[in-house]
């Protein structure tokens, strides 16, 4: 097994300069676990908002065709001569379909996209990880082998790491 | 610790500084707390070994409302609907009543953790979770009383669409459907803003839980959320949608909510003003309500330097804000009823204004419209009696807004010859008190076992601030 090195930092600042030290020296499977968003992650890309907006026109559309079907194929009730098609009268369901599909993507998206619920993971023994929701910045290096360990551990001593540990995975 | 490094002074651990009264002027967060000791007296609350005496007594009369709540609902499933005051022709009283006015309450919640994420507000970042929790246990109330309305409740379910052995479905053009999937959809996507919202919080509580039942708790609920990189960059784009989802929902929700009414031809609620009458009113009884349980959590949490003068004095100025929406809307009422040649129209609305039940439609103007224009005046905007005062009047008026629209036309119909009247039971007011007994034991249990703040955002103002001190 190789394990992972574990470093934690006191600020945020000293964590992003360590981040992006490593990331110059080609080192690019870490992640970072912080207390709230770095603003790099703010800024970052994820695919779930456009598997959102389909979610929610496949909802809105499902949600029509089964209205439409039920009025004018399946059981088309005369009501005062109105048009079996009335469309108008479809769209609020139709939209609060492809709202609740939208909003059970997002959760469920989220989840899905980041392989949640995982409740335990090896990097959980380490005891800068417990911070990393409070005020603690931490970076973690995984899958790296023992030559390379060494040099990551060079490059962080000079940001002046709080801990740095290796925990085993 | 890097954030003691801001250039704000740091009250010493254990070192009170003295309280002071809240100024409109105030910083949207006092300055002293950094993010660890804001996480530390935020999680404190929460994990609390001993609960605290207050909250004990307090859910004492909630819960023997429930009780009361359990006994009404029992005793309606078994001897019918005719147990409440309604008839022909009021057919809808206070069940359809107390859902309007829940649902609204719920609404206002949304507005303000959704509307205001969007625009970026700071202030929104110490309240939306008490309005997000206020908006889960208002909307679980409201979803109650249409189901015990039904009159044959366990067969709720035919509004559904599913396939069945009668081949039938649910009547798509009626405003009463669309208003079964509004709030279905509602109350569901209610529950997983306001989880997903929760799920750093949850991260950092099981982080700091002190004992295995908490870790377990906290651990299961947080569903592994860590902090890590790439689950933030998920994280923050996800909510943003998730918030750009929730606000034209609610706005959606209300609207059809009005629609119920106005797409029926019953004199006084056949109006296009109906939709955005009732989103008015949804704004007003949410943020009074939101204001009703800010005041007292932030004394009684010890949340002073969170939620601060400032909060109370935009929350005022948005209530004076749905207030003066909601005069116009009024006046518009009365104007369409002399406006339109129909008689019935006029004269229900004399009724309304001078007949037997006038006093209820004063009552609504003068707690609704005249009692919040004090917040016109910034010293009575941070009066926390004062807020706490107008607040509870805005949460009755409201309701006796309900009661004016629901009672007074469904009592003077078109055919003079069948008028009618409408006086509640007991076990009408059995399901209203009780419904509010359920919603401040939701409350009071949220409260007691999830963080009334939103960590992971005030960490980023926290932190935001501190940067900005640093740099000067």
């Amino acid at each position: 097994m190789i394990p992972v090195l574990v470093a934690s930092f006191e600020t945020e600042a000293a964590l992003c300069r360590a981040v992006a030290r490593l990331r110059a020296h080609g080192i690019r499977a870490l992640q970072t676990y912080t207390p709230k968003a770095l603003d790099e992650d703010e800024q970052g890309k994820s695919s779930l908002p456009k598997a959102i907006f389909i979610a929610g026109m496949l909802g809105i559309s499902a949600g029509l065709g089964m209205e439409t079907y039920a009025d004018v194929i399946s059981y088309p009730l005369d009501i005062g001569g109105r048009p079996k098609f009335s469309w108008p009268a479809f769209m609020p369901i139709a939209f609060e379909i492809g709202i609740l599909c939208a909003v059970l993507t997002s959760f469920f998206g989220y989840l899905i996209v980041n392989r949640l619920p995982r409740l335990y993971d090896p990097i959980d023994e380490s005891l800068s990880l417990r911070e990393a929701t409070r005020d603690g910045w931490v970076v973690a290096i995984r899958g790296a082998d023992a030559h390379t360990r060494q040099r990551v551990r060079q490059i962080l001593e000079r940001f002046h790491p709080a801990h740095i540990e290796e925990v085993a995975a | 610790m890097s954030d003691i490094s801001g250039p704000y002074p740091l009250s010493a651990e254990g070192q009170k500084r003295p309280p002071q009264p809240p100024r409109a002027s105030d910083p949207v967060v006092l300055p002293g707390p950094t993010i660890a000791s804001m996480t530390d007296h935020v999680c404190a609350n929460a994990l609390r070994e001993r609960t605290f005496l207050w909250l004990k007594l307090a859910l004492v009369i909630p819960c023997l409302l429930i009780v009361m709540l359990i006994v009404a609902i029992f005793w309606l499933f078994y001897a019918g609907v005719g147990i409440w005051g309604i008839d022909w022709p009021v057919v809808w009283g206070f069940a359809i009543i107390d859902y309007v006015w829940w649902i609204a309450i719920a609404s206002g919640g949304t507005f303000i953790s959704a509307l205001f994420y969007l625009t970026r507000s700071e202030w929104r970042t110490s309240l939306n979770r008490i309005a997000e929790t206020m908006t889960l246990f208002a909307a679980a109330c409201a979803g109650i009383n249409p189901i015990l309305h039904l009159g044959r409740p366990w067969l709720f379910y035919w509004l559904f669409p599913f396939p069945n052995t009668m081949t039938l479905w649910p009547q798509f053009r009626s405003p009463l459907l669309w208003d079964f999937f509004a709030i279905f959809t509602y109350v569901v996507s209610s529950i997983f803003f306001w989880y997903f919202g929760l799920l750093p919080d949850l991260a950092t509580m099981r982080d700091r839980a002190a004992t295995r039942r908490q870790q377990i708790m906290y651990g299961v609920l947080a569903l592994g959320f860590r902090g890590s990189g790439d689950q933030w960059r998920h994280y923050h784009v996800t909510y943003g949608v998730l918030a750009a989802i929730m606000a034209p929902l609610v706005v959606s929700v209300h609207s059809i909510v009005g629609l119920d009414f106005a797409a029926a031809a019953t004199v006084g609620w056949h109006s296009t003003q109906f939709p955005p009458f009732f989103v008015f009113g949804a704004l007003l009884s949410g943020l009074a309500t939101v204001l009703l349980l800010a005041v007292p959590l932030r004394r009684l949490l010890g949340l002073e330097d969170y939620i601060t003068g400032r909060h109370f004095d935009v929350l005022c100025k948005l209530l004076l804000v749905s207030s003066l929406c909601l005069a116009y809307s009024y006046m518009m009422e009365a104007f369409t009823s002399f406006y339109s040649s129909a008689a019935a129209d006029r004269l229900q609305f004399i009724d309304k204004v001078t007949g037997s039940l006038a006093p209820v439609y004063w009552a609504a103007i003068l707690l609704n419209i005249t009692l919040p224009q004090l917040m016109w005046f910034q010293s009575l905007r941070v009066n926390q009696p004062l807020i706490m005062l107008v607040s509870f009047g805005i949460i009755i008026g409201m309701w006796c807004e309900r009661y004016t629209i629901v009672v007074m036309s469904l009592r003077r119909t078109h055919l003079p010859s069948a008028f009618g009247n409408y006086t509640a039971t007991f076990w009408d007011w059995a399901t209203l008190f009780g419904t509010v007994g359920l919603f401040f034991t939701g409350i009071l249990i949220a409260v007691r076992f999830f963080p009334m703040i939103s960590m992971f955002e005030m960490r980023k103002l926290l932190q935001g601030r501190t940067l900005e001190g640093a740099r000067e």
